[in-house]
């Protein structure tokens, strides 16, 4: 081989590394992913480096990552779906904590979890539907409509309840099955990957996801064409309300308890996570596996954080940093036209 | 008989009367050029056509049979496709999942054949529309241009059998080579059976492909005269004059 051709084949490899990117780039969640794996890659390098210091790849960290993603991921979903549909849900976190202490109160009183539990989810979809009621009857701004559910169940926790914890005390094979632990793993982060697998069916392969794209990427072409965009932005708030109840279902039963201010908080984290995911604040874009990696991001950067002994207030900077970074890349995409 | 008929049509929205006692005919494997200046009443026409108004009075026949539209999906469902200026496309999806939007190729659980939806799509981008430069139908609507767009929107009302398009402004946002393809077009769906109405200001356009021309003014009809009968001029003066 001469040294043409040589030159050659290096900027052939060249353009062809160069595409590749720009294809993962252009993949929905490619960036994210992209970021996600450099970051595990670091930090599996450094626990290997310093396994004593930086004790990222102990058996302890993994089971303190895999406890704590599932609440967050569970709300992210919900919230993720509705996003892109267009709308947005405030009170999940408030919802979260109400659906919650309803079902430790049921079963503080005699009611069998597996009873109790089922009511908290219905619970949640019903306060899901009604959100979307009122924002699709009145046409108002969700982001309204929400942060008045954020603070009316919030304040009907204190009412029912009190400002005191609520213990939950399920029968043994509920524990089992949502704060117990399956094969070595968490029984809880099997409950949230198994559901990113549900729902990136449901929204990518499914004719429902085809409409909540289109409903939140063009409502008026989406109606044009026949879709009920209604229907669609009222399931996807149904579907946002019966997240927080699972994600509180989760919650408790690791916890063993609830206590009425524990959701305060939560429904930004689970927006930020989408955002850092690449969903489109304009609803239309996004992906179950950018919202998936978007927890994970969080979480995976407060772990090193913490790992680091970095004082606590350094964590909600990187986050809001992360965000940031984040929403200015995606509105990049929106001006390309963005991805599905 | 014609294939599409206005009867005596009348809107008024409040005090304001948009159409007064309109009638005309799209006839089988016809274009016709609907015209008029701004306020002629030519948008509140297609609005009625799509099912988006409904008509004060008179009423739409298809194929002679009277139809009274709810909405839009019932005047697709009698065979009348509109195609906006901006057209009702959504750019974050692909375009074989616009094509099938609303109309999706599913299993019982509702799941999506993709593949199948994806060769019907570049089958009726390649055969029925010919558009070019489109190398897949995973491509992003969002990532056409304006005339690979409106082709996308015709693929999509050609593989439903629609029988009469709607075209509102479909040249207004389109290069000379875009508009050239486009009017080819509507040539070219006309012999396969499909019948247009072009509603336009640019009288160039209408005059290369349409059949006959209707000229709207203040919600009137002025003139409905066939190709044969009208040189450029005469219908631009009474566009202008009236």
């Amino acid at each position: 081989m001469n040294v043409t051709d040589l030159t050659h084949t290096n900027a052939a490899s060249q353009r062809s590394a160069g595409e590749r990117l720009h294809q993962l780039l252009s993949m929905p969640a490619g960036a994210i992913l992209l970021v996600f794996i450099v970051v595990q890659l670091a930090c599996i390098i450094a626990g290997l480096l310093f396994a004593d210091d930086f004790r990222y790849l102990s058996p302890q960290n993994m089971g303190i990552m895999m406890r704590s993603v599932p609440v967050l991921g569970c709300l992210s979903l919900g919230v993720g779906i509705l996003m892109i549909a267009g709308e947005f849900d405030l009170s999940i976190g408030s919802v979260y904590t109400f659906t919650a202490v309803i079902m430790a109160m049921l079963v503080g009183h005699g009611v069998d979890a597996f009873i109790a539990a089922p009511a908290g989810l219905l619970i949640g979809a019903a306060i899901g539907l009604v959100n979307g009621a009122l924002t699709l009857r009145f046409n108002l701004p969700s982001f309204i409509v929400t942060l008045g559910g954020l603070l009316f169940w919030r304040g009907a926790v204190l009412l029912i309840n009190g400002a005191v914890q609520v213990r939950f005390d399920p029968n043994p094979v509920f524990d089992a099955m949502f704060g117990g632990t399956w094969l070595g793993l968490n029984a809880a982060f099997l409950w949230f990957t198994g559901l990113c697998i549900v729902f990136h069916l449901l929204l990518h392969r499914h004719r429902f996801g085809n409409h909540v794209f289109a409903t939140g990427g063009n409502r008026s072409a989406a109606t044009a064409i026949g879709v009920n965009t209604a229907r669609i932005k009222l399931i996807a708030f149904a579907i946002a309300g019966t997240m927080a109840a699972f994600a509180g279902i989760l919650a408790t039963t690791r916890v063993g308890s609830v206590q009425p201010g524990q959701g305060a908080g939560l429904e930004l984290q689970a927006i930020a996570a989408c955002v850092i995911g690449g969903l489109s604040l304009r609803g239309g874009r996004g992906s179950i596996l950018g919202v998936f990696l978007g927890v994970m991001l969080i979480f995976t950067i407060t772990d090193v954080l913490l790992l680091l002994r970095a004082p606590g207030f350094y964590l909600d900077m990187f986050i809001a940093t992360l965000i940031v970074a984040a929403s200015v890349f995606n509105h990049g995409l929106d001006r390309r036209g963005g991805a599905l | 008989m014609s294939l599409l008929a206005l009867h005596n049509i009348s809107k008024t929205f409040g005090p304001l009367k948009a159409l007064s006692d309109l009638s005309f005919e799209v006839g089988h494997s016809e274009v016709v050029g609907l015209l008029g200046d701004n306020g002629a009443g030519k948008s509140t026409t297609v609005n009625m056509l799509s099912g988006i108004h409904q008509p004060s009075s008179g009423y739409i026949s298809v194929d002679g049979q009277r139809q009274d539209f709810t909405c839009r999906r019932d005047s697709a469902e009698a065979g009348i496709e509109t195609i906006y200026q901006n057209t009702a496309l959504v750019d974050s999806l692909s375009i074989s999942r616009n094509i099938f939007l609303g109309r999706e190729i599913t299993n019982r659980f509702g799941m999506l054949d993709l593949r199948q939806m994806r060769d019907i799509s570049m089958h009726v981008l390649e055969s029925a529309v010919h558009i070019s430069g489109i190398a897949s139908p995973d491509k992003l609507v969002g990532d056409l241009s304006g005339g690979q767009k409106q082709a996308v929107a015709i693929a999509r009302a050609v593989f439903f059998k629609r029988r009469v398009l709607l075209l509102d402004e479909p040249t207004s946002a389109l290069s000379v080579r875009e508009t050239d393809a486009l009017l080819g077009q509507v040539l070219k769906l006309k012999q396969e059976g499909v019948s247009s109405v072009l509603v336009t200001h640019n009288l160039y356009h209408a005059y290369q492909v349409c059949d006959r021309f209707v000229i709207m003014s203040h919600g009137t009809k002025v003139l409905d005269v066939a190709k044969a009968d009208a040189t450029i001029e005469e219908l631009t003066q009474h566009v202008i004059l009236t």
